[in-house]
């Protein structure tokens, strides 16, 4: 188990708390920040581990999102065929976006994929006939497995605890794994891996194609969690920031900086909401103030998220104690 | 074998490589030498397929490498490395001679077990485990060359991996590549100090503006008018003298 500890705390704590907490609001909670961290590990396949940036990775959760619940509502659909759908489709998209990446570096390719989630925004909220337009599409509640409906949280938890060490088992496959080496051969130096006969330009397609089509599966999930599809939440760039400040602020190209950085922020944000929703409309907002503030924090003094910086602490402390 | 035939190589009106041709034979020392902006990196970006030659071909054991991306070009047997070091700098000097390792092998243990082979031949143990932007220039001019061996090239390109060495280093990276040498590797080698070149190369090529003024053996080559002028100066003739 060795490097595993914090993900043996982090995911054993989830798996228990359902027995011992039955409140409605904390389930909620638990499941959302599972979720969250889930997508943010999606996206630390291409944005941390690849290296590739991206602020538009809404784009793909909302594709997911979409898949499935316009495939149930349409043809009556199970959501797991919406969800492969949507995998497919997402992985149609990031390769495009992966091709993009080796045409534009760093702010620019982070500027398309914003583009690319805002167009997809656009056509969802537009197309009428095929999405809904604007109004949204509600996702119809079919109770058991095959259709996706629970009734109860504890059931929602358990399924998103498995997602979540899913995206967590890819994280730790690109940590350890030939193809992960090579990938961060290519984000530290990407003329000097292709000197070494790394094919970096495959790696990079094939990396955001990958992340995207989890993002996408992530996004078919939540979808029927929440029971509704609001095209300007699910291709948000709001989302897409959520992603990447989560992994960020956890620990970017680390397995779990992702879940540590939406443990914090989803119930920061939680927290937040339910203090200052009374507060007459005027504090609404603060909890993005509070966002970016931490976010300045983090990248000027632990650059490497909370996960890198304690893991450094730690190995320090396993140093000295064997001095 | 390597052969290059007429390349030429332009960047707007400048021709940074004009109709070079020359020949490495399997296990040859050959070094190239010329004045800063004489093309040489730019040569061996050419050869290691960063940059498609404008004009010529660029041949490898007779097939036409010319157009081949970089990462194939390693995959036949052809390494190089940069003279301003590209290491994997928040990786550990370890990762990073794996990674070359993992060009050949698909087990990441056996790459493991590789790299820490290279790492001991090139003598970096002493730093295997820290981060290689830690390291001082002289131990990542070494890392450049352990990491570009890992991946078992038949043929490696050095550019000015001896810049900025002192003494002791300088001499150690002699010895290494001799004894690599010896081992059946042929080296291409770009580098201003003459000392060790004439220690290293059986045959130089010498590059002003572009193209090829003279080529042979290094005693050869420090007696010729056109190299001492362009490049040697008179002080190293006398300095030889």
């Amino acid at each position: 188990m060795r490097g595993h500890a914090l993900a043996l705390v982090v995911f054993g704590a989830a798996a228990l708390t359902p027995l011992v907490l039955h409140d409605g609001f904390f389930l909620d909670s638990l499941i959302l920040i599972l979720m969250w961290g889930a997508v943010s590990g999606a996206w630390n396949v291409a944005g941390g581990y690849a290296g590739q940036v991206s602020l538009g990775h809404s784009a793909f959760f909302g594709i997911g999102a979409y898949s499935a619940a316009l495939m149930a509502t349409r043809w009556n659909a199970s959501p797991w065929l919406g969800m492969l759908v949507g995998a497919v489709v997402a992985t149609g998209a990031g390769l495009i976006i992966g091709y993009l990446a080796n045409r534009l570096k760093g702010p620019y390719f982070a500027l398309a994929t914003i583009a690319f989630s805002q167009v997809l925004l656009i056509v969802a909220s537009r197309w009428r006939a095929f999405t809904a337009g604007s109004e949204g599409v509600p996702v119809p509640f079919r109770p058991g497995l095959w259709t996706l409906g629970f009734a109860s949280k504890v059931s929602w938890v358990y399924l998103v605890l498995g997602l979540a060490l899913a995206v967590y088992a890819v994280q730790v496959y690109l940590e350890r794994s030939r193809v992960g080496y090579q990938l961060a051969g290519v984000r530290e130096d990407e003329d000097a891996a292709q000197a070494l006969g790394i094919p970096s330009r495959r790696l990079k397609v094939v990396a955001v194609a990958a992340s995207a089509a989890l993002t996408s599966g992530c996004g078919t999930l939540w979808a029927q969690y929440v029971g509704f599809v609001d095209p300007f939440y699910v291709f948000s760039v709001d989302l897409s920031i959520r992603f990447a400040l989560n992994t960020i602020i956890g620990g970017i190209g680390t397995a779990m900086g992702p879940f540590v950085g939406s443990i914090l922020i989803t119930s920061l944000e939680t927290f937040l909401r339910a203090t200052f929703s009374d507060v007459r409309g005027g504090l609404v907002g603060i909890y993005l103030i509070i966002y970016g503030c931490l976010l300045i924090l983090v990248v000027r003094f632990i650059p490497r998220g909370l996960v890198g910086w304690f893991g450094e602490r730690f190995r320090a402390m396993g140093l000295h104690a064997r001095a | 074998m390597l052969e290059l035939d007429a390349v030429t190589k332009r960047f707007g009106g400048l021709t940074a490589v004009g109709k070079v041709s020359l020949r490495a034979s399997p296990g040859e020392i050959l070094g190239i030498i010329g004045p800063n902006g004489a093309g040489k990196t730019t040569l061996f970006n050419v050869i290691s397929g960063f940059y498609p030659p404008d004009e010529g071909r660029v041949l490898l054991d007779g097939r036409d490498v010319s157009h081949v991306p970089a990462h194939r070009i390693c995959a036949l047997g052809l390494c190089r490395t940069f003279q301003l070091v590209k290491p994997f700098g928040n990786l550990s000097a370890e990762d990073n001679v794996m990674i070359g390792a993992l060009t050949r092998l698909t087990s990441v243990a056996a790459a493991r077990n590789e790299a820490r082979r290279v790492i001991a031949l090139c003598r970096l143990e002493a730093f295997a485990g820290a981060p290689a932007r830690s390291l001082p220039i002289g131990l990542r001019k070494r890392l450049e060359v352990a990491r570009a061996l890992a991946t078992k090239p038949r043929l490696l390109l050095l550019d000015e991996v001896m810049a900025g060495l002192n003494a002791t280093e300088l001499g150690e990276m002699v010895t290494l590549l001799r004894r690599l040498h010896g081992e059946g590797l042929g080296l291409i080698i770009i580098e201003h100090i003459m000392a060790a070149m004439m220690r290293l190369a059986q045959r130089i090529v010498v590059l002003h503006h572009g193209e090829k003024i003279a080529e042979g053996t290094p005693e050869a080559i420090t007696r010729d008018p056109r190299v001492v002028d362009a490049y040697l100066g008179e002080e190293f003739v006398l300095a030889d003298a």
